[in-house]
């Protein structure tokens, strides 16, 4: 193996790795408040894929093809519908069952996820849709030159963008004041709306945040893989699920290293044995951790859960 | 004051109505010329939608008026609160095998042959049901890759039968039992230490597992599975027909399942079982050892499940990875729910019911042509949309699961204390 195959597969599982962690923490940060799977949660990207191809439909008929300014512009109207859809799974699926045995709302999830996965078949495309590359193609065409191996601009836009949102994301809950009510109803949702929290408001944030970054996760993924199907949501949701609980579920740190392990582990699989062996591996990462560290690599300190 | 008391409904109705509208209302048309995408206005794309869906729509409000004079004039309590009704209910649970085993077992004489399929499709399915609800009712632990196991089987009678040669085929139903549940207690092993909800994405993701492993083998068929040779296994038995056999033997295996689930249930293990199902903590400090009865109700459902999957593969002559997929899963999930939680019988109920309404849903329109008393009774557009409906079925599985759960999450056939155990652990 040379060194450059080496470094693009490392860029290729990096990327892969950034975009499963957009959706891990998703699922991680609900869990973290909750203490219960969002099972939705990747139907709702899913619609974010969607929601970002109609805006672009839409904006090419109101002023024309713009590239890099309509896919700014949808990627935003599918953050805004994915969390709609996020607000309305918590509301319908969620809040009535909070007290609920854990089973219940567990369910409801699952039924959102079928529905809505469904709904996409019936209305939208029982086949895949391609996205529509003149859009992409700027940022899957161009390279840049990284040592001996080539990065495209999309992998470069993906890595960038994930930071950026992992230092916003960590300003968030450390320094201001929805973080605070957000730690304080992970800990104790009676206690937190003793002192004044807005518990319900705080919860539904939570759900509106983590979908609103599984859409921006979705065009990604769009641009990446090029198709989008109605069943992308599932694979995907269970492999960021999958990289959660290797991190530790509930602890955002972790989501993130089991989304890079995930991606490169994906990575080495496609390279050493196909991609049709990813599932296999995956899965036996994930048995392999949780019989060496059933918490999760990260997931040791059960305190402090957000 | 009125207004108030609608003003939440009414704000939902115009957030969902502007939530869906793009993928309702709108087409997406791809300009493959300049690999763009155009979107185009086309009101008959949403429309026929809710045409399709108008049938569901009256029955949901024939149901939803039912349940309010239900609750107006309290006629199932008064039923409930009938002694001669409580008698002959407790009289009829203890013998009500005696009465339906020889009813269920003559069902091929008076039976069309397609008719009989059928009904062995949906007996497999209440096999499925009845082991599904040992971990996810009985238990409390959830599973999602339920239709694993049931792959499991079926690919281990297929490969069994076209492999090893001098294989009997009657040695694959008892092999596959703690084969099953061997494969249910390795799984089980690493992740029912640790919260429930791991065990849901550990099948899930083995039955992804499992899917990718059979399409990628070759000696497994790959993706278009394996047809075997010497189709149904059970024609050897002296003229009977093959469907018949098949029949026979589903419901033999059906009511030794439910025999022996409702022995469990009724024993000390069972009792184990709900114990860990109300709550963990409590049931681990009386003693109960939780790991080993989780582990057992686990691997117990994953061998029933191996079970109806020789069964099926031994009917059919075919398996294909298409039997692990999710909604598989999901539809043997939907059928435990909708019949009521931890109740056997409840499961043998949704199994039915799930099964078979849609697929006599989907004959209806052919018998309403059929026959033209009813052809002239019922209009062409009502025959349309519901041929047209059995391709909502996912999508109705999905909002019946979230209305059970927030309407009735006891099931069909639950007591009222289930539902308070339910909603307020």
């Amino acid at each position: 193996m040379t060194a450059q195959t080496l470094i693009e597969i490392l860029i290729n599982g990096i990327s892969r790795g950034a975009m499963y962690a957009l959706v891990a923490l998703g699922y991680t940060m609900v869990y973290g408040v909750l203490g219960m799977i969002n099972f939705a949660h990747g139907e709702i990207f899913m619609i974010g894929m969607f929601a970002c191809v109609y805006a672009l439909g839409v904006f090419s008929l109101m002023w024309g093809d713009h590239a890099m300014v309509n896919l700014t512009l949808a990627m935003v109207v599918a953050m805004v519908f994915s969390a709609a859809y996020g607000y309305a799974n918590e509301r319908i699926a969620y809040r009535r069952l909070r007290k609920a045995h854990v089973l219940a709302p567990l369910t409801s999830a699952i039924g959102i996820s079928t529905f809505l996965q469904y709904f996409i078949f019936l209305t939208v495309s029982k086949d895949s849709v391609n996205f529509p590359r003149y859009y992409s193609d700027w940022l899957t065409n161009n390279h840049l030159r990284l040592g001996p191996a080539d990065v495209t601009y999309l992998q470069v836009t993906i890595l960038g963008l994930t930071l950026v949102i992992m230092g916003g994301l960590y300003y968030l809950i450390n320094h201001t004041r929805m973080g605070i009510a957000l730690r304080a109803t992970a800990q104790d949702q009676l206690m937190a709306s003793l002192v004044g929290i807005p518990v319900n408001r705080t919860i539904a944030f939570t759900f509106i945040l983590g979908s609103a970054l599984a859409a921006i996760a979705g065009v990604m993924f769009s641009m990446y893989s090029n198709v989008l199907v109605f069943d992308a949501g599932y694979r995907v949701g269970l492999k960021a699920f999958t990289a959660a609980i290797l991190g530790g579920i509930g602890n955002i740190p972790g989501a993130v290293l089991g989304a890079m392990i995930l991606g490169l582990t994906e990575a080495l699989t496609t390279l050493q044995f196909g991609s049709e062996w990813n599932d296999v591996t995956t899965f036996g990462v994930l048995m392999l951790v949780l019989l060496l560290r059933p918490r999760g690599l990260l997931g040791e300190r059960v305190a402090d859960k957000v | 004051m009125a207004m108030s008391r609608w003003r939440p409904y009414l704000l939902g109705a115009l957030g969902l109505a502007a939530m869906t509208f793009p993928f309702l209302w709108l087409e997406l048309r791809p300009d493959f010329a300049n690999n763009t995408v155009k979107v185009a206005w086309s009101p008959a794309h949403g429309l026929k939608f809710f045409d399709d869906l108008l049938p569901v729509f009256v029955v949901a409000f024939l149901i939803w008026a039912g349940v309010r004079a239900n609750r107006q004039w309290g006629w199932s309590d008064a039923l409930e609160r009938n002694a001669a009704w409580q008698k002959a209910n407790l009289a009829g649970q203890h013998y009500w095998a005696w009465f339906t085993m020889p009813l269920v077992l003559s069902g091929p004489f008076f039976l069309s042959a397609s008719g009989t399929g059928l009904l062995t499709n949906a007996g497999i399915y209440m096999v499925l049901a009845l082991g599904l609800n040992i971990t996810v009712g009985m238990t409390g632990l959830l599973v999602l890759g339920y239709a694993g196991f049931f792959a499991f089987g079926a690919y281990f009678f297929a490969l069994t039968q076209e492999q090893l040669p001098y294989f009997p085929w009657w040695m694959a139903a008892p092999l596959a039992f703690p084969l099953g549940g061997g494969v249910g207690y390795l799984l089980g092993l690493p992740c029912l230490r640790l919260r429930g909800d791991y065990l849901a994405i550990v099948t899930l993701g083995f039955a992804e597992a499992f899917r990718e492993t059979i399409r990628n083998l070759d000696f497994a068929g790959g993706d278009q599975g394996i047809i075997l040779h010497d189709y149904s296994m059970f024609r050897g038995f002296a003229g009977i027909h093959s469907g018949t056999m098949c029949y026979v033997v589903t419901a033999l295996t059906l009511f030794l399942a439910v025999f022996l689930v409702q022995r469990l249930y009724h024993s000390p293990v069972g009792r184990a079982w709900i114990a860990i199902r109300e709550n963990e903590i409590a049931a681990a400090s009386v003693g109960v050892p939780v790991v080993q009865m989780k582990l057992l109700a686990f691997s117990l459902s994953a061998a029933i499940a191996a079970v109806a999957g020789v069964i099926y593969a031994a009917k059919d002559g075919f398996v294909s990875p298409a039997m692990c997929e999710f909604q598989q899963s999901i539809m043997v999930l939907a059928m435990v729910i909708l019949g009521g939680l931890g109740n056997s019988y409840g499961a043998l109920l949704g199994a039915g019911l799930l099964y078979l309404v849609p697929e006599y849903l989907k004959l209806l329109p052919s018998t309403i042509q059929d026959s033209p008393a009813l052809a002239a009774l019922v209009p062409a557009s009502v025959r349309d949309s519901l041929q047209d409906l059995s391709n909502y079925r996912l999508l109705l599985f999905g909002a019946v699961m979230v209305l059970m759960m927030l309407q009735r999450p006891q099931g069909l056939l639950g007591s009222r204390r289930r539902k308070t155990e339910m909603l307020h652990p």
